[in-house]
């Protein structure tokens, strides 16, 4: 495969762009390993100014380690890291940021009892009064400005971080790379937690970063967005560089291949048998955060009802509703055709009722619990006899969910919070398929999750609800929702704008109904 | 004839209040103390009684919230502040609270009592001399042990005046009798603690054939370690002051004799000092500014008859 | 018995082996025997303040429970002549009363830990010493009451609050590391959000917690009472909350929750109180007592720490030894 050599485009107007693109930073043969796992096998790497690289693998395939390298925190074992033409064996996390590496991580650094130009210049901030050392704000603001504006920031230096979206925060952590001069700016998942209006002003940054002479290595499992910004990707399989493909040579098809190693079709799976019966319906519910809107929604079994809306739409809050976690206030719960009063968790678990949350490692798992301890939490006083919990009947269950989802990890009393996200997820399900679900709510299920991981739940959802449970499955990832739901649902601001049938899935109808607009060909709900 | 009644009425209402007003004027005494124990039960007492032999006046007893001198100081202040008179004080601290007892000392007369603070402006002490205390302890223990002996002492704050001048003055008075104080092992007023030392003291150091309690707690938990020792009557034990243990064991013979203060004639003759001193009357002030109120040894023979007079002064 | 526990006997031994080589009569049966009622006595409240801890919580509110219901108990039977069992048995139920107040403050009035047990130091001994008027409440001279000695009889020289120390930690032990509630406990002190999202009502886990600990401190407290026959309310184990926390915090609990040994507790009471020992029996001026304690600690923690490091490099060194090959 060959290099396509991207020139940089327009000549941005303040940096000076150089004419020959040359690589400033140069990986060659670069390995890695910890105890028992070769990170990175022998990677080389090119990296030269204004160039946008996608850098794309399954978890656990090295990006990470790369990054740690690439950012001084960790050293490798073996080859160079050439700056500037002089080779060194490792950097440091100060020689990293002299060579003008910078990051954006996908869990932003920023401190939210700061603005924005507090955030940008914390630790270097610029001083005056001699002695007395004190912050000089008006020059930071004033530096602070210019870098918002070539970013098409709308807000301002003063702005305090907590009251920006996860967008404009990002575009703060880009601001303090700006402003260290960075050559290199890794962004690492920047697009999993965005709005897609948010996306769009995203890959328009990454432009200008481009045009400024700045490279960008873009991490991601957002195949479209790695096909509309890169100019190369790289793939990375198993700590090894397995694919490097030029912009014309880019498709989606192409890349999962590359990154798993076999062709995946992500196709939809229909339903075994109709859906049955009403598991359980809402009628007329207020939640505490949209008291004005009376939500009704029934969830049959064996269906998979995709719930899709824009951030903020109330569908985490209704699942939290159905869940017990949160009151409602106004109408019933029916759970086969009985009004039930869930107040608590504990209430909708012995009913049945399941929810896998949206925060993972927050609420869904016990990061330092092992996998079989977090398996039999819910449902504990079975594993024990007399009130003293078997350590068999816990492991027994462990292993044999560990096997029923293919869950990777060393022994089930590894401890969970150091498995991957995917395989996180999985526990999470498994601790609930040890129990009898009647009902499953899936909060974002997906998320930071690679495509065989992926791939592996949906499977299970459609298994789950082939066997008669119900599954509501909340998401705003369009593939998802369009791939793998029977039917959808929309919510705006509170309430449920539409339902869709198959014939009727699209992006433009589900967007339409998430902005609140009816849809052409399609039932409304008031 | 109507208005005139009215009238008469009020004039009469007025006087009535002009008067009950001045009988609130009443001069107010204070006596302040440094910590909650029995010990100063007898000090309130005392007070209670001179208020029966005071009418004129109003005599108050105060626990700080916390033995702290600081807190005492400011109990001062406001107690200034809401009008009284003059104060006696009970310091647990005057060697660092000069400035404080100074302030107070320029707007009302200050006395003190228990621990003194002679570079103040305090008017005069009223108490035991905490040396001469100690010196009655240590010529008991002479007496005690005509052969001699080796003693550690146990007391509560290592650092306190008052604890500085018993002991100081026990070994003075034991010099030269063939009796050594060995050591003194201090509880920061921890009962427990206080109990822990004497029994650790039993067990590391079997050469001591005599203890001394110089707090009032102290000699109980001696009492109480010595018997689970089984070991009562083995070790001389001299005392002070007048825990109901204390007394008991005295009776039994355990100890030798306790040096008790008198701290019912600190809060009584406190009070009535006070009270002439604000009429005018200087006379009981000696030039020294000490006033000693003396210690007195109870033992065997004398301690029915001084509980029976701790009772009736209590009770009464 | 994990490493970290494994270290604190280490330290304890070392420092036992050291006062006993500066003065024999450490090992003297009179001197064991007078630590180990000690042990009993402090270890009881610590493994109570344990189970509050491990769901990140705290009680400041210890000390000042022993000196309130030590008050109550001694006055009941020494002043009112109420019978011992009795008397035992309210100052139980009134210390259980007590532990549910914090648990419903804290748990359904969502109000924090600190504040309400702090609130507690200050209300009990206050009321402690309103109760008996800031008087000191004892026995009178001479009584003897049938079968209160228990609490500070010796079996064999063995003390029985050493007795009920073992049979207490037991207990204990079962329940936090065997036991259901034992997981719920360490579940809610490791994420309390994640806790409840699995279905465990935390509310309950959280209150028993509390509950349990003031029942234990009660305990105590009559035990206290008993070893120092009269109880003054205003110094009556003062700051002694703060033992309790140290054993915890020396015997691997987290401050923060979720981690946490009963034998680490244990093996932490043991050494405070041997620290406290060797003070008196070393002939070290009274006033350095705390002083001793804190040093010897943080030698001790600190060395602990080093080798805990010292060993992680160890395994990385070796593990990247091995797949180097």
């Amino acid at each position: 495969m060959t290099l396509s050599q991207s020139a940089t485009g327009a000549p941005a107007p303040a940096a000076p762009a150089p004419a020959a693109a040359e690589p400033f930073l140069r990986l060659s043969g670069v390995r890695k390993s910890y105890p028992g796992v070769l990170a990175l096998d022998g990677l080389d790497l090119e990296i030269r100014p204004g160039e946008v690289i996608g850098l794309v693998g399954e978890n656990g395939a090295g990006k990470s380690t790369l990054m740690k390298i690439l950012g001084g925190v960790t050293t490798p074992d073996s080859g160079t890291i050439e700056v500037d033409g002089v080779p060194y064996a490792a950097l440091t996390v100060g020689g990293s940021l002299r060579a003008g590496i910078a990051f954006v991580h996908q869990e932003l650094n920023l401190f939210d009892n700061l603005d924005v130009a507090a955030n940008v210049f914390i630790g270097r901030e610029p001083r005056h009064f001699g002695v007395l050392n004190l912050v000089d704000t008006a020059r930071q603001r004033a530096a602070v400005l210019p870098l918002l504006e070539q970013l098409g920031a709308n807000f301002s230096p003063d702005t305090p971080v907590s009251k920006l979206s996860l967008a404009q925060q990002q575009l703060v952590e880009i601001a303090k790379a700006l402003s260290q001069d960075a050559r290199l700016v890794i962004l690492d998942e920047p697009t999993s937690s965005l709005p897609i209006a948010e996306t769009e002003k995203l890959l328009a940054v990454i432009d200008r970063l481009r045009a400024r002479g700045i490279a960008v290595i873009f991490v991601s499992h957002r195949l479209g967005e790695i096909e509309r910004a890169c100019d190369r990707v790289v793939v990375l399989r198993d700590g090894r560089l397995v694919g490097k493909l030029a912009k014309d040579e880019i498709s989606h098809d192409r890349l999962v291949k590359l990154m798993i190693g076999r062709e995946l079709k992500v196709i939809y799976a229909p339903p075994k048998a109709d859906r049955g019966a009403v598991a359980l319906a809402a009628r007329d519910i207020r939640t505490a955060a949209y008291p004005h809107h009376a939500v009704s929604l029934d969830l049959h079994g064996g269906e998979i009802l995709g719930l899709a809306g824009l951030v903020g739409s109330g569908r985490t809050e209704l699942a939290r509703a159905f869940f017990g976690i949160d009151p409602i206030y106004g109408g019933t719960l029916v759970s086969n055709g009985k009004p039930i009063r869930i107040a608590g968790a504990r209430d909708a678990v012995e009913h049945g009722i399941f929810l896998v949350p949206e925060d993972r490692k927050g609420t869904g798992i016990l990061l330092d619990l092992s996998v079989a301890e977090n398996i039999s939490l819910p449902n504990l006083t079975a594993y024990a006899v007399a009130a003293l919990v078997s350590a068999e009947r816990e492991r027994g269950q462990a292993e044999q969910s560990r096997s029923q989802l293919a869950i990777k990890v060393p022994t089930v009393d590894t401890r969970t919070g150091s498995l991957s996200g995917g395989n996180q997820q999985k526990v999470v399900l498994a601790k609930w398929l040890a129990m009898a679900p009647r009902v499953i709510i899936f909060d974002e299920p997906t998320r930071g999750i690679d495509i065989g991981a992926k791939s592996e739940i949906y499977r299970l959802m459609r298994a789950l609800a082939d066997s008669g449970v119900a599954v509501l499955m909340i998401s705003s990832d369009m593939e998802e929702v369009i791939g793998v739901s029977d039917r959808i649902a929309v919510m705006h601001e509170g309430g449920i704008s539409g339902m869709l049938e198959r014939d009727q899935f699209s992006e433009e109808n589900v967007l339409l109904l998430a902005v609140g607009k009816p849809v052409g060909s399609g039932r409304n709900v008031q | 004839m109507k208005h005139a009644m009215t009238f008469t009425a009020l004039v009469a209402a007025s006087l009535m209040l002009g008067i009950s007003a001045q009988a609130q004027d009443k001069q107010q005494l204070a006596f302040v103390v440094n910590a909650a124990s029995d010990f100063w039960k007898l000090a309130e007492a005392g007070v209670n009684k001179a208020q029966e032999e005071l009418p004129n006046y109003e005599v108050q007893f105060r626990y700080p919230a916390q033995g702290t001198a600081a807190l005492q100081n400011s109990l001062m202040d406001d107690l200034v502040a809401a009008g009284t008179d003059a104060i006696m004080i009970s310091s647990a601290d005057p060697a660092n609270s000069i400035d404080a007892f100074n302030r107070i000392a320029a707007q009302v007369p200050l006395f003190t009592t228990d621990s003194d603070a002679p570079q103040s402006d305090r008017i005069a002490y009223l108490g035991s001399s905490n040396t001469l205390a100690g010196v009655q302890a240590g010529e008991e223990m002479v007496k005690a042990l005509p052969d001699g002996g080796k003693c550690m002492g146990f007391v509560g704050f290592l650092g306190a005046d008052n604890a500085k001048e018993r002991i100081a003055g026990f070994k003075q008075a034991i010099e030269g009798h063939n009796i050594e104080l060995v050591d003194v092992r201090g509880d920061d007023v921890d009962f427990a603690r206080a109990r822990t030392n004497v029994d650790d003291v039993l067990v590391a150091n079997p050469e001591i054939t005599c203890m001394v309690g110089f707090y009032s707690y102290n000699p109980p938990k001696i009492y109480e370690a010595l018997q689970a020792a089984g070991k009562l009557g083995q070790i001389t034990v001299v005392a002070f002051d007048e825990d109901p243990v204390t007394l008991g064991a005295v009776r039994e013979g355990s100890f030798a004799s306790t040096v008790v203060q008198q701290p019912y004639e600190w809060g009584y003759q406190g009070m009535k000092l006070m009270a002439a001193y604000l009429e005018g009357d200087k006379s009981g002030i000696p030039e020294d500014g000490l006033i000693i109120v003396p210690t007195k040894v109870i033992n065997a023979e004398n301690v029915d008859e001084f509980e029976a007079d701790l009772k009736a002064k209590i009770g009464g | 018995m994990s490493k970290k526990d494994t270290g604190l006997l280490v330290l304890i031994l070392v420092v036992a082996a050291g006062v006993y080589l500066r003065n024999p009569l450490f090992l003297s049966p009179n001197n064991i025997s007078n630590t180990a009622n000690l042990i009993g006595l402090f270890g009881l409240f610590s493994i109570a303040q344990g189970f509050v801890i491990i769901t990140g919580g705290i009680d400041l509110s210890s000390g000042s429970m022993i000196a309130l219901l030590g008050v109550l108990f001694v006055d009941l039977v020494g002043n009112k002549g109420v019978p011992w069992p009795i008397a035992l048995v309210i100052v139980l139920i009134l210390g259980i009363l007590l532990g549910l107040a914090h648990a419903l403050l804290i748990t359904r009035l969502k109000m924090p830990p600190f504040v309400v047990t702090l609130c507690g130091l200050l209300i009990y001994r206050g009321v402690a010493r309103g109760y008996t008027g800031d008087a000191t409440a004892g026995f009178p001279f001479g009584s003897t009451y049938p079968g209160l000695d228990f609490f500070t009889a010796r079996v064999y020289g063995v003390p029985t609050s050493l007795l009920l120390l073992v049979v207490v930690a037991v207990i204990a032990w079962v329940v936090l590391h065997r036991s259901v509630f034992g997981r719920y406990l360490f579940a809610v002190g490791k994420n309390e959000e994640a806790a409840r999202f699995s279905g465990i009502r935390t509310n309950l886990v959280i209150g028993a917690a509390y509950v349990i600990c003031a029942a234990l401190t009660a305990l105590s407290a009559v035990f206290f009472a008993m070893y120092t026959r009269s109880v003054s309310p205003s110094s009556q184990a003062n700051f002694y909350e703060l033992y309790a926390i140290a054993a915890a915090v020396l015997g691997g609990f987290s401050l923060r929750g979720g981690e946490g040994s009963i034998i680490g507790v244990v093996l932490g009471a043991i050494l405070l109180q041997i620290l406290q020992n060797l003070v008196n029996l070393l002939g070290i001026p009274s006033s350095l007592n705390f002083a001793v304690m804190g040093t010897v600690i943080l030698i001790g923690v600190l060395v602990d720490q080093q080798l805990g490091v010292y060993r992680a490099h160890r395994r990385l060194v070796e593990a990247a030894r091995e797949t180097a090959d």
